[in-house]
């Protein structure tokens, strides 16, 4: 493969580890890799743990290109390509069972890498990514040869990054998300440890992976990783004994199930109700306008309640992308989906009236969601109200989001509820009257048409829903 | 083999999973402390700073 020396692109959010780099050069996803990354790779790549692991799909598709460079840096000796993410997340934007199925995965690659003399330098929830509901292992830079007697390196950063948010949901019922999107590293063991006191003290994984293990941490503060990785080698710490506290993690992390209520996803589905003949026309417009013109890459499916519209839409798309704001109902679509086996469907938790912003380093360590958006198809079902009347978010800014989440020439599929409406009614019914005089239909249009050309209008039977296909720049 | 990782594994963090390897993980880090016992008994006639 040629790699034309325009163009390459540094990942924001690949630069911890020196050793190796991830860059876009094009479409193509290219890791650096310096020279004794370089041989671990070789030795990796002929590893049969390694080779099944791809097979299998659980970790991205890898392979060496020529030349082995990346244009303009001479500092790689040997450049990896990898098979392209449809869509990057950040681990605050999954759901319980998203976060810990991820989890799982993690542990089930160190425990087969273990044995065959290889171990992963960090143990990041940011090593995983999505191919619909099925996650999949990125960092393949990750994989060093293991040294015997040493404990897991990445084990501080598996506890902050994945075990300590999923104990704060499985034994709390805390949503983690905004703990892990306000702390790119994780979350410290000390700022939840004042949360398991009392009996949750004994709850599972708590004295162990929690209380013990930051004890620990302040007790051997001064000590460096040096010494200790020496003491613990003369000590006898064994692979065996590495590979059987990785085992009793996997067992922890099984055992930290907590699937969503039911009565909570069908009282969500009451009250989202239309009737069925508008249900049918709005059915009918979608498919219409996801089947028209060229095949969509991306789908955005923004407030995606039980998932109805995005399974609809991945008929006509490569990957369609539903965000909601209930982590529960996310959850539970998330658990529908994998148990389906579906690979183009990525449920994401985000407030949309909150997207998640640039984290991390300089902010541009993990991209913002408007940065990663550039879809082909924007679908804003039943959303915009809850945006302009219960949130407060001036009509022209929601038509302006919308178009912004956009790649060039791409259709955004909207729904305008009418003031009329019940459920607009109930929503205006909480602020004070004449609020939103701007909250009309001539006036989204008017706004819609500045952006966009409206390719098709249809009004829902029950008159009081309008639905828009717009092609944006059109 | 020089040392590759980039990630500060954290000292406490690394002896930890020795104590919640079960019996023999336990082992060795009782082993590992009586050496440090040891070691600080040994040193301490010629210490006198």
């Amino acid at each position: 493969m040629a790699i034309s020396p325009a163009g390459v692109r540094p990942e924001p959010g690949s630069f911890r580890d020196p050793a190796n780099r991830v860059f876009h050069v094009g479409d193509d996803v290219l890791r650096g890799l310096d020279a004794q990354a370089a041989e671990h790779w070789r030795a990796l790549a002929g590893t049969e743990f390694f080779t099944s692991l791809l097979a299998a799909g659980k970790v991205c598709g890898t392979e060496s290109v020529e030349p082995a460079r990346v244009p303009g840096d001479t500092r790689w000796a040997t450049v990896l390509r990898h098979e392209r993410i449809p869509f990057v997340s950040h681990p605050y934007e999954w759901s319980f069972g998203m976060l810990r199925d991820a989890a799982l995965l993690h542990l089930e690659i160190l425990r087969a890498a273990l044995p065959a003399g290889f171990t992963t330098k960090d143990g990041s929830a940011y090593n995983l990514q999505w191919r619909g509901s099925e996650p999949v292992f990125i960092d393949v830079g990750s994989f060093e040869p293991v040294r015997d007697g040493e404990p897991w390196a990445g084990y501080r950063q598996f506890c902050q990054t994945m075990l300590y948010p999923l104990l704060l949901t499985a034994h709390l019922g805390v949503d983690f998300q905004p703990w892990l999107r306000a702390r790119v590293d994780g979350i410290e063991a000390d700022a939840v440890r004042p949360l398991f006191r009392g009996f949750r003290r004994l709850l599972p994984g708590v004295p162990a992976h929690l209380h013990l293990h930051a004890a620990m941490q302040n007790r051997h503060a001064e000590a460096t990783t040096t010494d200790v990785r020496a003491q613990l080698r003369a000590a006898g710490y064994s692979r065996e004994l590495a590979l059987a506290t990785v085992r009793g993690i996997e067992k922890l992390v099984r055992r930290l199930d907590r699937p969503p209520a039911a009565s909570h996803w069908a009282d969500y589905q009451r009250t989202c109700g239309y009737s069925e003949q508008d249900r049918a026309g709005k059915e009918q417009f979608v498919t219409v306008a996801l089947a028209d013109g060229h095949r969509p890459r991306l789908v955005l499916d923004l407030g995606a309640n039980d998932g109805r519209y995005a399974r609809l839409a991945a008929r006509y798309a490569d990957q369609v992308v539903a965000v909601e704001q209930d982590p529960a109902v996310v959850d539970t679509l998330y658990r529908a989906l994998r148990a389906e086996g579906e690979r183009r469907i990525l449920p994401l938790v985000m407030d949309l009236a909150d997207p998640s912003p640039g984290g991390g380093w300089r902010g541009v360590e993990r991209a913002s969601f408007a940065d990663r958006a550039g879809a082909d198809v924007v679908l804003a079902l039943a959303v915009v109200h809850h945006l302009a009347i219960g949130r407060n978010v001036p009509l022209p800014e929601v038509v302006a989001w919308l178009a912004d989440l956009c790649a060039p020439g791409a259709r955004i599929v909207v729904e305008f509820v009418h003031p009329e409406d019940p459920m607009a009614r109930r929503l205006l019914a909480n602020k004070p009257e004449g609020l939103f005089p701007d909250y009309r239909r001539a006036e989204f249009e008017r706004l819609l048409a500045q952006r966009c050309h409206i390719a098709r209008r249809e009004e829902l039977p029950s008159g009081t829903r309008t639905l828009y296909t717009a092609v944006v720049g059109g | 083999m020089s040392h590759l990782a980039y990630l500060d594994a954290g000292s406490g963090s690394l002896i930890v999973q020795a104590v919640v390897g079960g019996v023999a993980g336990a082992a060795v880090a009782a082993k590992l402390y009586w050496r440090r016992l040891v070691d600080r008994f040994r040193r301490q006639p010629t210490d006198h700073r």
